[in-house]
């Protein structure tokens, strides 16, 4: 049976490996997929979306129906995972463990649910893993702020340098998910509730379609931003380039929130209290 | 100018090597993130040192921007890559990972 198995993997892979000498070369621009249409994207992009980043243009005009898409799955899987694993109901067992702030000292109370000690004197850490690390927090609180700048920066800078909305999003998300884990899971989530994820990865998709929604309602196609010229007294190209603009944002917004929101839920099993 | 900028690019590279060397070759865990944190943020500086340096040759507000840049970016690897090291011995100690200690002396091995 394994030689078998063996055999199948042998020809298989000879198959296909004898089948890469077919392939047109590496940047051949003669080969089928340079000739149908990145011809036209290479020559009119600029002149038509004013973009210098050919693949920005592509990405969020030429086939922005096939991107607004992709947020949507990216905000459909940050809803299936809140719907999977979120949890209502509180971690069992009564108790908490706080660190009295003064003293450092570590202690574990038993309480009802609701009630707290005073959060100027005990602060709640983890039960399993409580990270007191002065040289990694107040790093990251230093680095997080301008994180955060460089992610605005790569989402305003896409038509220009590599970049835009999916990567800007991934950066801006990453420095939340950074001060959860450098601090810890409360912190991050009274900088960004709960309710903000959600909404925020909600209104990312809706800026987008909404783009795409007011380009029909002002007579042109769907997402065809030249007709939202006369909104932005602006010339045809220039809103299109606008628009590319104000849908990256929308991606942005979408990916962020949706990161924050999967992180939260993973790493508190649902229960958005403690975490890694 | 040149000269200067092969050379720093050259005791940049030596660090690195050392580095990768140390990584390879060291004991344990630990005493190999010592090569890892220290050799790599060292590497790092001299040689993006370097390249800013060879950028400010045409004495233009274009290039010092980008020298500008680049020493950001030092500085940004300079502030990260200790954190991120100390961070990992942090989590080692934790996770109870015992240090490596010379055979025949004591109990580790």
């Amino acid at each position: 049976m394994k030689a078998l198995a063996l055999a199948i993997v042998v020809l298989v892979g000879g198959l296909l490996i004898s089948a890469t000498v077919d392939f047109p070369d590496w940047g051949d621009p003669a080969s089928p997929a340079a000739l149908h249409v990145s011809p036209r994207y290479i020559e009119k992009s600029m002149e038509e979306t004013s973009v210098p980043n050919i693949v920005t243009s592509v990405l969020a005009d030429y086939r922005g129906f096939d991107t607004m898409f992709e947020t949507t799955v990216v905000f459909t899987a940050g809803v299936a995972c809140f719907l999977l694993l979120r949890r209502r109901e509180p971690r069992p067992g009564p108790s908490r463990v706080y660190r009295h702030r003064a003293s450092g000292v570590i202690v574990e109370m038993s309480q009802a649910p609701d009630t707290e000690p005073a959060p100027e004197v005990f602060k709640r850490i983890d039960d399993d893993w409580t990270p007191h690390d002065l040289i990694v927090m107040n790093v990251c609180r230093l680095l997080i702020p301008f994180i955060q700048l460089f992610g605005l920066y790569v989402i305003a800078h896409g038509h220009h340098s590599p970049g835009g909305g999916f990567q800007g999003g991934v950066i801006l998300g990453a420095s939340v998910i950074l001060l959860a884990l450098s601090w810890d899971l409360r912190t991050a989530s009274l900088r960004m509730k709960e309710v903000a994820t959600g909404l925020m990865s909600a209104i990312g998709v809706f800026i987008y379609a909404g783009v795409g929604a007011l380009a029909l309602a002002m007579g042109g196609n769907f997402l065809d931003y030249a007709a939202l010229a006369p909104i932005l007294r602006v010339d045809p190209v220039a809103a299109r380039s606008l628009g590319i603009f104000f849908v990256e944002v929308g991606v942005g917004l979408a990916v962020m929130a949706t990161m924050v929101l999967i992180y939260k839920n993973l790493a508190s099993e649902g229960r958005l209290d403690q975490g890694l | 100018m040149n000269l200067a900028v092969s050379i720093i690019l050259g005791v940049g590279l030596v660090f690195f090597l050392g580095g990768a060397v140390g990584i390879l070759r060291f004991p344990d865990f630990y005493s190999r993130l010592h090569p890892a944190g220290k050799m790599d943020t060292l590497g790092s500086f001299l040689m993006l040192g370097a390249l800013a340096l060879y950028h400010l040759h045409p004495f233009t507000l274009d290039n010092v921007l980008v020298a500008i840049k680049i020493a950001l970016i030092v500085v940004f690897y300079f502030l990260a890559s200790p954190t991120a090291t100390h961070a990992i011995v942090d989590a080692g100690i934790r996770a109870g990972q015992a240090a490596w200690q010379k055979p025949g002396r004591g109990a580790g091995s």
